[in-house]
């Protein structure tokens, strides 16, 4: 352990060091992090800030970008359209991924088959899965040809460059980030307490409502808290599969940097990570999300 | 009864869209390319030139058109770069950490930015060819290829009807399908020029655009457009997997197409005359060798080379004589088909796209 513990002599200079080290086992868990935290401090956070400036210093200092957000109509449209995405992503998440992840506690032999399903996707580029989606999505792909195969259909269906096709496209990407939350929130769960709930009458249904679901809802709280987030930030996408007006908050950064408007898209960058930062910070005082924090502690 | 045929088509189609199109060469026979020989001494030097283009078949084409003529005629060796855009030159000058030498871009993407600072060097015309037109120089960029935004179209959806101009486009009754459009994604401008064609404004009544006629013109098209494109590979994409009846498109893109058996095919008539540009960075280390390569590659010969290796125009009228009359029949700058386009107005977007395309954004949203 205290191997493990000796400062790095390039993590932190000399002399800040010294009354450090006069009783060093304090600051062990410091030392710990310092090596990854001036990491993200200079090649993270200072460029964030630096990009983050030009939002009140472009061209002089000036508050004028953040009332310009007021009255611009396309910023509050697409703040809504991403909204609104991440909304249902969340959603379909939950539903689709909460019986997963009781499926994969559950299980006893199939369970490592049923992660590795689950992480598959998760290791393939997201360019890659959203190309995937066009295949499938298509005029002429996989599945309009199927449904008209079996006659379900007389026509080829517009699904891809909808915004059903983002939001089909998008569930599929964040799904293990909803499953993994709460499959490891379940595990937690002792099973004496469900055998205990049967074995005072309760039914399989009133167990799940009365014990397992409640006892969840710490992992749902982090899994929701995780998609919602990262939905926020999606470009790739929806800028391949989505609708013609699936333009989210961050195809409008990027096309206000293309247009050379930088400023401005400093500004809707600090709209979009104070959206981000704002949501944790809140979501830490719902019950249930401060046990996620811990869990994930653990 | 129909086949059930799962998805292969469009497998076939983004294969033959995106794997496919390198190998299968939209270029003409080498036997016929015409090779520079010498130069004057004033293009001779040292060292290197850096050049950011767009990767691709587009570096093929200048690797074989002028690339290499240049290293072994200047003594100069080229260094190629992708990924050229006017963000990366804003932030190359701004920190002083200048990576490229010269950089193709267009005389709207190099004046835009050089509104707002000094961010390109000008350039040295004393040793530009004089075959070079007048039209294609400006004082911070030198154009050096024609390119075209023109209307293509699945020729198997129409049962024969072929649609030639913006007025065809707009006409979903007798052109039916879904449709594509450039839209302000990428940094892009859209193409509000074919919106007042399409409502009946003459090719030369254009500028200055009449926004909010055009806007008005959109309105008609709007529900019928799926994808607002803002990369060449898109609509190309997109006439392939047959998610599209038509759309506008980079003309080069289209050889490729072709060239891959997708019945596919241009109508040049009201197409947008574009042209991409050489700039030079503000303090690019090797300004002097971008000076002379910029003379270099607008040279009759080596331009006519390029329009050899892909389908796109010279900017030296001297040109011509080097380039077969079977190949003119795809380039823009042929003059039966460069009388049919319309020459962009750069000068009217830079002066006008700030107030324009938030116009646009808005629109679209509404």
């Amino acid at each position: 352990m205290s191997e493990i513990a000796q400062p790095s002599p390039i993590a932190v200079p000399l002399g800040a060091v010294r009354p450090l080290l006069r009783n060093w086992r304090r600051h062990v868990p410091l030392m710990l992090v310092a090596p990854l935290l001036i990491y993200m401090l200079v090649l993270y956070a200072l460029p964030v800030l630096a990009m983050l400036l030009r939002s009140l210093n472009d061209p002089t200092w000036t508050l004028s970008h953040y009332t310009a957000l007021f009255e611009d109509v396309v910023f509050a449209k697409t703040f809504w359209i991403t909204f609104n995405t991440s909304v249902i992503v969340t959603l379909g998440c939950l539903i689709l991924g909460y019986p997963v992840a009781m499926g994969l506690v559950r299980a006893k032999t199939m369970a490592p088959l049923i992660l590795v399903v689950i992480l598959l996707p998760f290791w393939t580029s997201v360019l890659v899965r959203s190309y995937a989606w066009m295949v499938l999505l298509g005029r002429h792909g996989l599945i309009n040809e199927g449904l008209l195969a079996l006659g379900m259909i007389d026509r080829p269906m517009r699904i891809l460059n909808t915004s059903l096709a983002t939001q089909i496209a998008m569930i599929h990407i964040l799904l293990p980030y909803m499953i993994l939350p709460i499959a490891n929130a379940l595990r937690q769960i002792d099973p004496s307490l469900l055998r205990a709930a049967s074995g005072l009458g309760a039914t399989p249904f009133m167990t799940f409502r009365q014990v397992i679901l409640p006892l969840s809802m710490s992992g749902v709280a982090a899994g929701t808290l995780l998609t919602f987030v990262l939905a926020l930030g999606f470009y790739i996408t929806p800028a391949m599969v989505g609708g013609p007006r699936d333009i989210t908050l961050s195809m409008l950064i990027a096309q206000e940097v293309d247009q050379l408007n930088w400023a401005y898209a400093a500004t809707l960058s600090a709209v979009l990570l104070a959206t981000a930062l704002g949501i944790l910070a809140a979501a830490r005082h719902l019950p249930g999300v401060g046990n996620a924090f811990r869990m994930s502690m653990r | 009864m129909r086949k059930y045929t799962p998805g292969r088509r469009t497998a076939l189609g983004l294969l033959s869209a995106g794997i496919a199109a390198p190998f299968i060469r939209p270029s003409f026979a080498q036997a016929a390319w015409p090779e520079q020989t010498t130069i004057p001494d004033a293009l001779k030097g040292s060292g290197e030139v850096r050049i950011a283009g767009y990767g691709g078949t587009m570096q093929e084409a200048q690797t074989k058109g002028y690339y290499e003529s240049f290293e072994k005629l200047s003594g100069i060796k080229v260094r190629p770069f992708p990924g050229a855009n006017a963000p990366k030159v804003k932030a190359m000058v701004e920190t002083g950490n200048v990576e490229w030498d010269v950089a193709q871009l267009s005389r709207g993407s190099i004046m835009n930015l050089q509104k707002t600072g000094d961010y390109f060097e000008k350039i040295d015309y004393s040793i530009v060819d004089d075959g070079v037109g007048k039209e294609y120089r400006f004082e911070y960029g030198l154009e050096m290829l024609l390119w075209a935004q023109v209307l293509a179209y699945r020729t198997d959806a129409f049962k024969g009807a072929v649609p030639t101009g913006w007025a065809d486009f707009w006409d979903t009754k007798k052109y039916p399908g879904d449709r594509a459009m450039f839209g302000t994604g990428g940094g892009g401008w859209p193409e509000m020029e074919i919106a007042l064609m399409a409502a009946g404004v003459p090719a030369d009544k254009l500028y200055p655009l009449d926004v909010d006629k055009a806007l008005a013109s959109y309105s008609k098209i709007k529900k019928d457009v799926v994808k607002w494109w803002e990369t060449g590979a898109v609509p190309i994409q997109l006439l392939t997997d047959r998610e599209v009846t038509m759309t506008t498109v980079w003309n080069g893109r289209m050889a490729a197409l072709q060239a891959a058996g997708v019945p596919a095919a241009i109508s040049w008539n009201q197409g947008l005359l574009k042209r991409d540009a050489w700039g030079i960075p503000k303090g690019a280390k090797n300004k002097d060798n971008a000076m002379k390569f910029v003379a270099f590659s607008t040279m009759a010969i080596p331009q006519a080379r390029v329009s050899l290796g892909i389908p796109y125009g010279s900017v030296n009228t001297k040109s011509d004589e080097y380039i077969p009359a079977a190949r003119q029949e795809v380039l823009p700058s042929a003059p039966a088909i460069k009388k049919q386009l319309v020459n962009y107005d750069y000068d009217w977007w830079i002066a006008n796209r700030e107030a324009v395309i938030p116009k646009f954004n808005k629109w679209l949203l509404s």
